[in-house]
C-alpha cells in the first residue's frame, strides 16, 4: 500500500521510499520527515485525484499523486 | 566591513527579522536568470546579508542550488563573522533538520552559528516555553528565543549579536560534528525534549483548512478571494493611476513652460512625458497587486490556492503555483513573470512565463474598448440579457486564457525535459495562517515598483525616443508623411490581407511602445485630438471610415495574441536567461496572431 491509497482521516506508518524516486526528491522527502517508522495522518483528499494533504510530525504537507505513490506504507492503523 | 549572514527556511519570519535589525535602508542584488535575491543592510558596524529562504542545503531546483552555492561562498569569505540561522520555534523538528545542516557547513568552514528561535510568542501562547540555555548546551551554539513580530527578546538579541560577531571564535561550536545521516534523529530527539506538541500548534491551522480546502466552501472562498484580487487591480488602483497621470501631465506643462515652442518641447511632451508617462501609470497598479499577493502569501493562503489549482492546471503542463502569475498577468505581464519565481519546477515555471503574455493586460483595455465600440452597438444584447459589448470583453479575456493553456499544453506534450532537475514534483508545505506584518510587505511593495521601473524603464525610454523620431521627422505634413507614415505605407501589403490599411499598420507599429498607444496613434491619423479621452468620437470616425467586421475582430484577436510589449520581452529575456526564448516568442506569437487575424478577416463577413 502506498501513501496515495490512504483514505482521509486515517493514520499509517511509513515503510520505505521507492527506489524509483529521483534521489534528490527522495533526500528531500526524508528531510521533510518521510522516513521509515514515521506516523503519517491523512487530513484530506482533493477531488479529481488532486494532491492529498497529510500531517507528519510538526508539519502539514501536500503531495501530488506521482510522489505519494512512491511512498510505501507499513500498515494502516 | 565584517558581515553577518541570515539564513532560514521559507516562512520562518526571516525577512521581518532582517527588517527589524537593519531599519529602512537596504540593497537588493539580483542574479540574472534565477530567482536568487540577496538583500543587504547595515546592522551596527556590520553588513547584514539576507539569503533567500531554502528548504534544505541539499538542493532540488536550480534556484536553490545557486542560493546554496552563494551561501557556501559566503562561508569561505574572511569577512563573514557569524551565520544567524533563523528557526521556526513552533516547528522545531523540521527547522532543526535544516539548522543542523547549516551548523555542520559552518563548522566545516570554521564559522560561528547563532540560532534564533523565532515566533516564540506563539509558543508561549500555546502555554509552552523553550529552555534556550539547555538547548544551546546541547547544540553547542548560542540560542536566542525571540519574536520579530511582537519584539519579545529582540532587544536582548540586538545587544548580544554584535558581541558575538566581534569575537566569533569564543562562540564557535566545539562539539563533534553530527554526521549527516544522524541529523534527522538528533533533530527529532531535540524537538521531542524542547519543542512544542505538534497537534496543539497545528490544531488551529487544520481547523481553518477544513473550511478553506473544503470541496464546496473552499471553492467559494477561492473564487471570492480571486475576485477581490481582480477588483483591487482594476478598481482600487485606478485613483492612484489617475493621480500619477495627472502629476506627470502637470509636470509636463510646468517643464515645457520653460522651453517654449519648438522641437525640444515636442520631444519633452510627447516622447518623454507622453512615452515614459504612459508607462509610469502602471507603477501604482503593480504596487497594489504586489500588496495583495504579499498579504495572501504572508497570511499562508497562497499555498492553499496553489493546492486547489494544482490538479486542473496540471492537465496543461502547469503547476498550481502558476495560477497567481496568470491572474497577475491581467494587470501587467512584467510583475506576473517575476511572480512565476515561486513555481517549484523550472520547466513549469518556463511554460508559465512563456504564456503569461497572452493574458489580457490592462494596456490592452483601451484597445479593446475602442474596437468593441467600433464594432458593436452599445445597446446590442446577447439573448436579451447580457450586454453584447460586455460579452465581447469577457470573450477576449477568455480567448487569451484558453490560448495560453493550449500553448502550454503543446509545449508540455512536444518538448522534452533536459535533466532531472528541470521538473520537480508538487510537494508543498502548508504554512500556519498568520496575520501579515506590514514591514516586509511595505518593502516588497516599494521594491516591486522600483524593480519594474529599473527593468522596463530603459527599454521603454529608447523605444519611445525612436518612435518619436520616426513619427516627428521629416517635419512636414504630419504623421502621414513622417518616416513612420512611410514605413506604414511600405508595410501596407502585410496588413492588407487582414483588411487593414496603412493607418492601422502605423498604429500597430507604435504599439510596440505600449499597446494603449494604438488608440492615441489612430486618433492622430483619424484627426481626433485627445483620442484617449474621446474614444466614442474616434469610434464614430472609424465607423464612418468603414472597418469590416471580420477585419475588426481579427484586429482584436491580433491584440490578444501578439507579443508587442518591448518591456515584457526584456523581462522575459532577463527571467528566462535566454534571449532566444524571448525572441522566439515575439516571432511565434506574432505569426499566430497574424494567422488568426487573417482567418477572422476572411471568414467573418
Amino acid at each position: 500500500m502506498t501513501l496515495w491509497e490512504i483514505p482521509a482521516k486515517n493514520s499509517a506508518q511509513i515503510d520505505a521510499l521507492s527506489q524509483a524516486l529521483n534521489p534528490a526528491v527522495a533526500a528531500r522527502l526524508s528531510e521533510m520527515g518521510f522516513t521509515p517508522g514515521q506516523d503519517v495522518y491523512c487530513l484530506r483528499r482533493s477531488p479529481l485525484q488532486g494532491p492529498l494533504v497529510v500531517q507528519l510530525g510538526d508539519c502539514v504537507y501536500s503531495l501530488e499523486r506521482d510522489v505519494a505513490n512512491q511512498i510505501h506504507l507499513a500498515h494502516a492503523s | 566591513m565584517k558581515r553577518i549572514i541570515l539564513v532560514g527556511k521559507p516562512n520562518c519570519g526571516k525577512s521581518l527579522l532582517f527588517n527589524q535589525l537593519t531599519g529602512l535602508r537596504q540593497k537588493v542584488a539580483n542574479f540574472p536568470g534565477v530567482t536568487v535575491e540577496l538583500k543587504s543592510g547595515q546592522f551596527k558596524e556590520f553588513e547584514l546579508v539576507d539569503f533567500p529562504g531554502t528548504y534544505s542545503l541539499h538542493t532540488l531546483s536550480k534556484d536553490e542550488e545557486i542560493a546554496v552555492v552563494k551561501l557556501k561562498e559566503a562561508m569561505q569569505q574572511e569577512d563573514t563573522a557569524v551565520v544567524v540561522c533563523v528557526l521556526d520555534a513552533t516547528r522545531m523538528e523540521r527547522s532543526l533538520v535544516f539548522g543542523l545542516q547549516v551548523q555542520a557547513l559552518a563548522k566545516a568552514h570554521n564559522k560561528t552559528v547563532v540560532f534564533v528561535l523565532n515566533m516564540i510568542d506563539e509558543v508561549r501562547r500555546y502555554g509552552f516555553d523553550i529552555d534556550t540555555t539547555q538547548l544551546a548546551d546541547e547544540l553547542g551554539s548560542p540560542v536566542f528565543a525571540l519574536s520579530a513580530k511582537t519584539l519579545i527578546g529582540l532587544s536582548e538579541f540586538q545587544k548580544a549579536l554584535p558581541e558575538i560577531a566581534r569575537q566569533p571564535e569564543q562562540y564557535r561550536n566545539e562539539q563533534p560534528a553530527i554526521a549527516p545521516e544522524n541529523a534527522l534523529i538528533v533533530a527529532r530527539e531535540l524537538s521531542k525534549n524542547h519543542g512544542v506538541n505538534a497537534d496543539v500548534v497545528l490544531k488551529k491551522q487544520n481547523r481553518i483548512d477544513s473550511f478553506m480546502l473544503n470541496n464546496v466552501f473552499g471553492g467559494v472562498a477561492f473564487l471570492f478571494i480571486m475576485f477581490f484580487l481582480f477588483q483591487s487591480i482594476f478598481t482600487w488602483a485606478t485613483p492612484l493611476m489617475d493621480a500619477v497621470e495627472f502629476a506627470i501631465g502637470e509636470l509636463a506643462v510646468w517643464v515645457t513652460g520653460f522651453t517654449g515652442e519648438g522641437m525640444t518641447t515636442d520631444f519633452l511632451s510627447d516622447a518623454i512625458f507622453g512615452g515614459i508617462g504612459s508607462f509610469l501609470v502602471f507603477v501604482p497598479q503593480i504596487m497594489v497587486l504586489t500588496l495583495i499577493i504579499g498579504v495572501l502569501e504572508d497570511s499562508g493562503y497562497l499555498a492553499r490556492a496553489a493546492l486547489i489549482c494544482h490538479k486542473p492546471l496540471s492537465y496543461f503542463g502547469l503547476s498550481g503555483r502558476s495560477f497567481i502569475p496568470y491572474l497577475s498577468g491581467h494587470a501587467c505581464a512584467i510583475p506576473a513573470i517575476m511572480a512565476a519565481r515561486t513555481i517549484e519546477s523550472p520547466r513549469k515555471r518556463l511554460f508559465t512565463m512563456m504564456t503569461i503574455p497572452l493574458m489580457s493586460c490592462s494596456a490592452r483595455l483601451p484597445v479593446y474598448a475602442l474596437l468593441i465600440a467600433v464594432l458593436i452597438p452599445s445597446d446590442a444584447t446577447l439573448l436579451g440579457i447580457f450586454n453584447l459589448q460586455g460579452v465581447a470583453f469577457f470573450g477576449l479575456y477568455l480567448f487569451g486564457i484558453v490560448t495560453a493553456l493550449l500553448v502550454s499544453f503543446f509545449l508540455h506534450k512536444f518538448t522534452h525535459q533536459h535533466d532531472e532537475k528541470s521538473d520537480m514534483p508538487f510537494i508543498l508545505e502548508l504554512p500556519t495562517y498568520r496575520l501579515p506584518h506590514w514591514k516586509p510587505l511595505m518593502y516588497r511593495v516599494v521594491n516591486s515598483g522600483l524593480a519594474f521601473i529599473k527593468r522596463a524603464g530603459p527599454v521603454i525610454f529608447w523605444v519611445s525616443v525612436v518612435i518619436w523620431v520616426l513619427g516627428y521627422f521629416p517635419q512636414h505634413g504630419g504623421l502621414e508623411n513622417s518616416y513612420l507614415g512611410k514605413i506604414g505605407h511600405f508595410i501596407e501589403p502585410v496588413f492588407e490581407p487582414l483588411g487593414l490599411d496603412w493607418r492601422y499598420g502605423v498604429a500597430i507599429l507604435m504599439s510596440f511602445l505600449a499597446r494603449e498607444v494604438f488608440v492615441g496613434a489612430l486618433g492622430t491619423l483619424f484627426g481626433i485630438e485627445g483620442a484617449d479621452e474621446n474614444i466614442s468620437g474616434l469610434a464614430e470616425n472609424i465607423q464612418a471610415d468603414g472597418l469590416a467586421l471580420g477585419a475588426g475582430i481579427g484586429l482584436l484577436l491580433f491584440y490578444v495574441v501578439a507579443l508587442q510589449c518591448v518591456a515584457t520581452v526584456a523581462v522575459l529575456r532577463a527571467e528566462t536567461g535566454k534571449a532566444r526564448i524571448a525572441a522566439g516568442l515575439v516571432v511565434a506569437y506574432g505569426l499566430l496572431a497574424y494567422i488568426i487575424a487573417l482567418l477572422a478577416a476572411n471568414l467573418i463577413n
